[in-house]
Order: structure tokens, then C-alpha cells, then sequence
């Protein structure tokens, strides 16, 4: 029994509807208010079951089997393993500052920082791991047997060796934590290709300078005109005042879309260089898509004085599964359970450190 | 007893979707495929999983990725063997969800009551034992920041002696820093800053600010504040972060202030006691907001904020000193002008105190 995915128009399909998602996202909010936040985790847990059984992987939904528990106890577990020393090395590093041993309390910020760091790239992996070991489709499920810690180093170093710092070393680490990825009996491998992206994340770089030498090339523009800004009375001073808004303009609408150009380029190239066996992956949002999706995205959360936020699960996942495309040829009965260890808990470290995997 | 109903099943083994019926004997049943039988499976090992469009999704207990997919009507024989569907968890589906909304809110607010009130007689409960030593590690000798002359000393020590009865369990100390500030920290410290001292126009003015800061050490509002924080910090953990923090601010503000005006209370008592006039403490708060309303004009005194950040100086603030004034009270100054001159020179006159750099803490 195989399925030729080339006949179909495309493998993922998302049947949910907003009025649908409401009905578990206003309950969530309101039992998240009065239960203090800790209701967030069974919310969480109801917007992914919803989102998940309304997704069709070629002829079958997709089925989410989280448990809210399970979250929370990852949270408990992230607060005592973390947040709790943390809080006590805040404590001493004040404590040492207060005593005049800055040297010491700096030493042991550094200490912290790198702990953090490290632990990010285990938070990226484990939250991953968990995703794809609650996620079943025919009755299968994914998962990795790799605890993470390795891979947590690789994205430390990855981060700080690229001289670039964060931006370029993390896609190529943020990526090739899904080789320790599986699904069913099959490997994820991920090999895509950096080079192209370095021209847009150039770009996402040189905006402040270009805002920077428009600056420059204005002032000598005026200065050769026959004076500066004050001498040249109110019309100076009015064309320096649009200039100054111009700048402040670009820089905040500029920075954001090279940032946004960057980012859909990256995902394209992250998801279109992902294979399980003999399964290719396509992400086909562009940088326009991903612009009316930021400002859609917006629009709503505005007009709806922030309430519309809680749509956001949904909207990212449509985005998400609306350009998702997969080719290639999946034998069913070659698809046989993973027998990867199911951990117990949850994404924990992810939501102490507040990022989101991709 | 027996009945067949069409449903879809995985094995959780492979992939591959099998149509079966459902046959029921008793406590178990099979899965009957054309040319096989699965089975038997107890209904007690049947979990419910999850709500996939229109179909329910059962698994079973120990075997990964088992499935069985039920559309349609359900035969009443069949549904009664089935566990509960879920919706939103545990508990609220057992209470419902109205009910359990309430139970919720009153949980809450009486955790948030809990933490915001058992401060108040968990502080003194703490050994004071525990006090010092905390306040040892937090201030140890200051970085070598305290100001120290025999005169000086003397000084101080008689300030302390006539605001306060015990005042052997208070370390009182003048700190080498630039700043307009006091604050009173575990283990019956209380550092005055020099900046504070110098800006002073009168001994009274000092005795009301220590005063002040006694009264947070005799009330226990560190300890009390320190509990309170991290009752909080327990409590709002679940909020997302900035929300959490917001809530957080505003409702250890309003205690502060309820701490203020104790603090203050203590004061006016203590220089009451002491035969020190509030009127220079009065006048002390005048000068400090002055200065804050007019912040353009800063006259070199970096360290105003710092003293206002933590004792926001209200009107009120100012009369109730101003208040407490008995007319015709025949009020001493609460030092001699020679030593007030010794502990207002003391920092200036002490060489091997280290000096302060301007980090904030209140
Ligand atoms: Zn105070």
C-alpha cells in the first residue's frame, strides 16, 4: 500500500476554523485568569489537540497526546533545577557587590549566563523531542532517544564560533538538532544549504548603516548648500525634522522587514533541506506572505486591544501548515511504531526560557 | 452477549488502517477484520485519547499508538463500557465548568491573601538568629564603605541610644556614598548614606530619617517584605513574565506603603520619646520633594531619586510630622552643634573608608 504524494495537490491540509478555535481559546483564557496562569499548560494542551486533529497528513489527521501534566510538571521541574538557583546565585552576586567583591559577582554572572545559554539549546532540543513523541499520525509517533546535553554544547558553540553571533550560527544549530530527530522507524536528516541566506542577512545588517550614511551624505549635501541646518532658517530646519522622521522610519520599518526576509528565506531553505526516508519537505511562504502575515497578525492583536492574541496558536499553525508541502513516496507498512523512550515531562526548560522552536 | 459496530482501527504496530467491527462479550472485545480477529482487549484498559473531528479516539492502556476510531452514534451498549470523554482536564470536567471557574477564583485569592498577610506573623517568627546572619551576608563590612572617627562614633552611638531602647541589637552606620538615601536591611542594619547626612541642615533632620529606619527594623518589615516577595514570586510564577511582574509591583507597592506610614508612625513616637521636634524632619521631606519637582535644576545631588524611590514623599507624609508637634514642649536638638559637626564631617575626616559608587539599591 503506497501513497504517491506527486498525484495529490498537497499533503498538509488545515480544516479548522477560528469560531471553532474560540470555543477553546476564551474558556482557556478565563480559567488561565482565575487559576493565577497555572491553567495555561491544559490550555496549551487543548489549542494543540484542537490545531493537530484539525491537520490532515495526506489521508489521516494528525492526533496531539500531550498531557497539560505533563507541561506543568516540566515548568515545576524547569523552576527547582533552574530558576531556583538562579535565583539563589542573583542573591550571593548582590551579596558580593554589596561586599565590594564586583570581580567575584561579575565572574559569577558570566557563570550564570553561560549556564543559561547552554541550557537554551538543551531547552530547543528536549521541547522538539517532546513535540514529535506526542505527535501521532496513523497510529505512529516520532521522538529521539538523544537526551539533548551534546547538542547543547553544539549550540553554544555553533553561536559563538559563527562571529556573526546568534543569527547565522543559530539556523545552521537550530537545524541540525532535527538529524537527532525521528519518525516511526526513520531518521529526519537535515542538510540545507546556507550560502544563499548570507546575502539577505547582509542585508538585515546594513540597514543601520545605510540609515547611517543617508545621515552622513545629508549633512554634507546641506553644508555644501551653503550652511548648516540653523542658518538655513525654518526650511532647513523643517527638512532636517522630516529627515530625522525618515530615519527613525526606516529604521523601524526596515530593520523588521530585512529581518522578516531573512527569517523566510532561512525557514524555506531549514524545512526544504528536511528529509524522513524517502519524504522531501517544502515550506512555500515567501517574503511578502510572511510580511501580510506579521501585519495581519497585528492588525488583530491591535484592533481587538491585545484580546486577539489568543488566536495567535491558531494563525501561526494555518500559516504554518497552509505552506507546508511534502513529495515523495511513503510506504505504510514500512511506517512501524518508533521505539524511541517517551519522556514524561514536558517542555519545561522551553517554557522557562520563553522561546519557541520551530 | 454480543454486538458489532463499525469502527477504524491502528495497531500502533504499523501504519496500516484496518476497517473492524467491534464484537463485545462481556468485560472485553474483539477487533474483527475480514480475515482476522484482534483481541480480546479489556474495556478497563481503555483510555479515552482525543476528538478528532467527528470521530472519538480511544487507545489503550500499554500499547503505544493502539487506536480505536469511533464515528457516528455510538450503540448505548457500547458507550457505557467507554471512559468519559475529556474536554478541559481533570478536575473541570469533573465540576463543571462554571463551578470550577469559581472554585478556582476562590483558591486563588485565598493563596494571594495567604501570601500578602502571613507575613505580617510569620516575620517574627523567624529565629533572629536567622536575621543576623542574613544581614551579615548581605552586608558583611560594605566593601570597606563605612565611616568611622571616635568622635563620629560617639555621635551616632547617642543618636541611636535616645531613639531607640535596645539599641545594642541595631549595627547603625554611615556609609562613604554620594547619595541621598537610608535604607534598614536584615539583621537590625541600618546604613545611613553620607550624601543623606551632609544634605541634612540639623541633627533633627538625621534623627527622623533613623528614626524612620528603626521603626522598619522594629516592625520586621524586611523580613516581612522578603516573605512576601517570595510567597509572590511562588504564587504569580505561573503568570507569564511581564504580567506576573506588574501584579507583583502593584501589590507589594500598596504594602510598602503600609509600611511607610508605620515606619513613619515609629518615628514621630520615637523623636516624641527623645524630645527631638519633628519639624526638622518635616522640613527635610519639603526640601527633598523641591528638589524633585524641580529636576532641571540638579544641584549635584545624584542620589535624590534613591531616597525618593523608596519613600515616595507625599503631602501627607510631610503633615503628619508636621502634626505631631506639641506646642509649648520644651524640644532639645538631638545633638550639640560639636557633634553634629564631628558626625557630619565624619566621612570627610575617616581617609580609609573606601567611597561609593552610585548603584541603586532601595
Ligand atoms: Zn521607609
Amino acid at each position: 500500500m503506497n501513497d504517491d504524494l506527486s498525484q495529490r495537490h498537497s499533503a498538509f491540509r488545515f480544516h479548522g476554523s477560528w469560531l471553532e478555535f474560540a470555543r477553546i481559546a476564551f474558556p482557556n483564557l478565563l480559567l488561565s485568569i482565575v487559576t493565577l496562569g497555572i491553567y495555561r499548560f491544559w490550555a496549551t494542551t487543548r489549542e494543540r489537540e484542537y490545531l493537530w486533529s484539525k491537520t490532515d497528513f495526506i489521508d489521516e489527521r494528525l492526533e496531539w497526546t500531550g498531557k497539560g501534566m505533563e507541561l506543568f510538571v516540566g515548568f515545576i521541574m524547569a523552576f527547582l533545577l533552574i530558576g531556583l538557583p538562579l535565583i539563589v546565585i542573583q542573591l550571593i552576586s548582590q551579596g558580593l557587590i554589596f561586599r565590594g567583591e564586583a570581580i567575584l559577582a561579575a565572574a559569577m554572572t558570566l557563570m550564570m549566563f553561560l549556564l543559561l545559554f547552554y541550557l537554551t539549546g538543551v531547552a530547543y532540543f528536549r521541547a522538539l523531542r517532546y513535540r514529535l513523541s506526542r505527535t501521532y499520525w496513523r497510529g505512529i509517533r516520532g521522538g529521539s532517544d538523544d537526551p539533548g546535553f551534546q547538542y547543547g554544547l553544539a549550540y553554544m558553540w555553533k553561536s559563538v564560533v559563527g562571529w556573526l553571533p546568534i543569527f547565522l550560527g543559530v539556523p545552521w544549530s537550530m537545524i541540525s538538532l532535527w538529524n537527532a530527530m525521528s519518525f516511526g522507524p526513520h531518521r529526519f536528516s537535515a542538510s540545507a544549504k546556507w550560502k544563499p541566506l548570507m546575502k539577505r542577512y547582509l542585508l538585515f545588517y546594513l540597514v543601520p548603516f545605510l540609515v547611517f550614511i543617508g545621515a552622513v551624505v545629508f549633512g554634507i549635501s546641506m553644508a555644501a548648500s551653503g550652511g548648516t541646518p540653523d542658518t538655513l532658517g525654518s526650511t532647513g530646519m523643517a527638512a532636517g525634522a522630516i529627515f530625522a522622521i525618515v530615519a527613525v522610519l526606516s529604521f523601524y520599518l526596515f530593520l523588521p522587514l530585512a529581518a522578516l526576509a531573512y527569517y523566510s528565506k532561512y525557514f524555506r531553505l531549514a524545512v526544504g533541506g528536511l528529509r524522513l526516508h524517502n519524504l522531501e519537505f517544502d515550506f512555500r511562504a515567501r517574503a511578502p506572505d510572511w510580511i501580510l502575515f506579521f501585519l495581519a497578525n497585528m492588525a488583530i492583536v491591535i484592533c481587538t486591544l491585545g484580546i486577539g492574541y489568543i488566536f495567535m496558536p491558531y494563525r501561526n499553525w494555518k500559516f504554518f501548515v497552509d505552506h507546508m508541502e511534502a513529495y515523495g513516496e511513503i510506504n505504510i507498512d514500512d511506517l512501524t511504531q518508533s521505539e524511541t523512550v517517551v519522556a514524561k515531562h514536558g517542555e519545561g526548560l522551553l517554557d522557562a526560557f520563553d522561546v519557541g522552536a520551530i | 452477549m454480543s454486538a458489532f459496530f463499525d469502527a477504524w482501527h491502528y495497531d500502533g504496530k504499523s501504519a496500516v488502517r484496518r476497517k473492524v467491527e467491534v464484537q463485545i462479550i462481556g468485560a472485553q472485545f474483539f477487533l474483527l477484520e475480514t480475515e482476522r480477529r484482534h483481541g480480546p482487549f479489556a474495556f478497563s484498559d481503555i483510555e479515552y485519547v482525543t476528538h478528532k473531528d467527528d470521530a472519538d479516539v480511544y487507545g489503550l492502556k500499554a500499547a503505544d499508538g493502539w487506536r480505536l476510531m469511533l464515528s457516528g452514534p455510538v450503540p448505548t451498549d457500547l458507550n457505557a463500557m467507554l471512559p468519559a470523554r475529556r474536554n478541559y482536564g481533570g478536575w473541570v470536567d469533573k465540576l463543571g465548568f462554571g463551578k470550577a471557574a469559581v472554585a478556582f477564583t476562590l483558591a486563588s485569592a485565598a493563596a494571594i491573601a495567604v501570601v500578602l498577610l502571613s507575613p505580617q506573623w510569620l516575620a517574627p517568627l523567624i529565629p533572629s538568629s536567622v536575621d543576623e546572619k542574613l544581614g551579615d551576608a548581605l552586608v558583611g563590612d560594605f566593601g570597606g564603605r563605612f565611616c568611622s572617627t571616635p568622635a563620629g562614633d560617639a555621635a551616632l552611638k547617642k543618636l541611636v541610644a535616645s531613639l531607640d531602647a535596645n539599641p545594642d541589637d541595631l549595627q547603625v552606620e554611615v556609609a562613604k556614598i554620594d547619595m541621598v538615601n537610608a535604607v534598614a536591611l536584615p539583621g537590625g542594619n541600618v546604613i545611613l548614606f553620607d550624601g543623606l547626612v551632609k544634605q541634612a541642615r540639623s541633627p533633627d533632620e538625621v534623627a527622623g530619617v533613623l528614626a524612620h529606619e528603626i521603626g522598619h527594623v522594629r516592625e520586621k518589615h524586611v523580613m516581612q517584605a522578603l516573605l512576601r516577595q517570595m510567597g509572590l514570586a511562588v504564587v504569580l510564577g505561573g503568570i507569564d513574565g511581564n504580567s506576573g511582574a506588574l501584579v507583583n509591583n502593584m501589590l507589594s507597592m500598596s504594602y510598602s506603603r503600609e509600611s511607610e506610614a508605620e515606619a513613619d508612625a515609629h518615628s514621630m513616637k520615637a523623636l516624641g520619646g527623645a524630645n527631638i521636634s519633628p519639624i526638622g524632619t518635616a522640613s527635610f521631606f519639603d526640601r527633598l520633594s523641591e528638589m524633585d519637582g524641580s529636576a532641571n535644576s540638579s544641584t549635584s545631588d545624584n542620589g535624590i531619586a534613591g531616597y525618593m524611590s523608596s519613600h515616595p514623599l507625599s503631602r501627607s507624609r510631610k503633615d503628619a510630622f508636621e502634626k505631631s508637634i506639641v506646642k509649648g514642649k520644651n524640644y532639645k536638638p538631638a545633638l550639640t552643634p560639636a557633634e553634629w559637626t564631628e558626625l557630619k564631617t565624619m566621612c570627610t575626616q575617616d581617609r580609609n573608608a573606601k567611597s561609593g559608587f552610585g548603584f541603586d539599591f532601595n
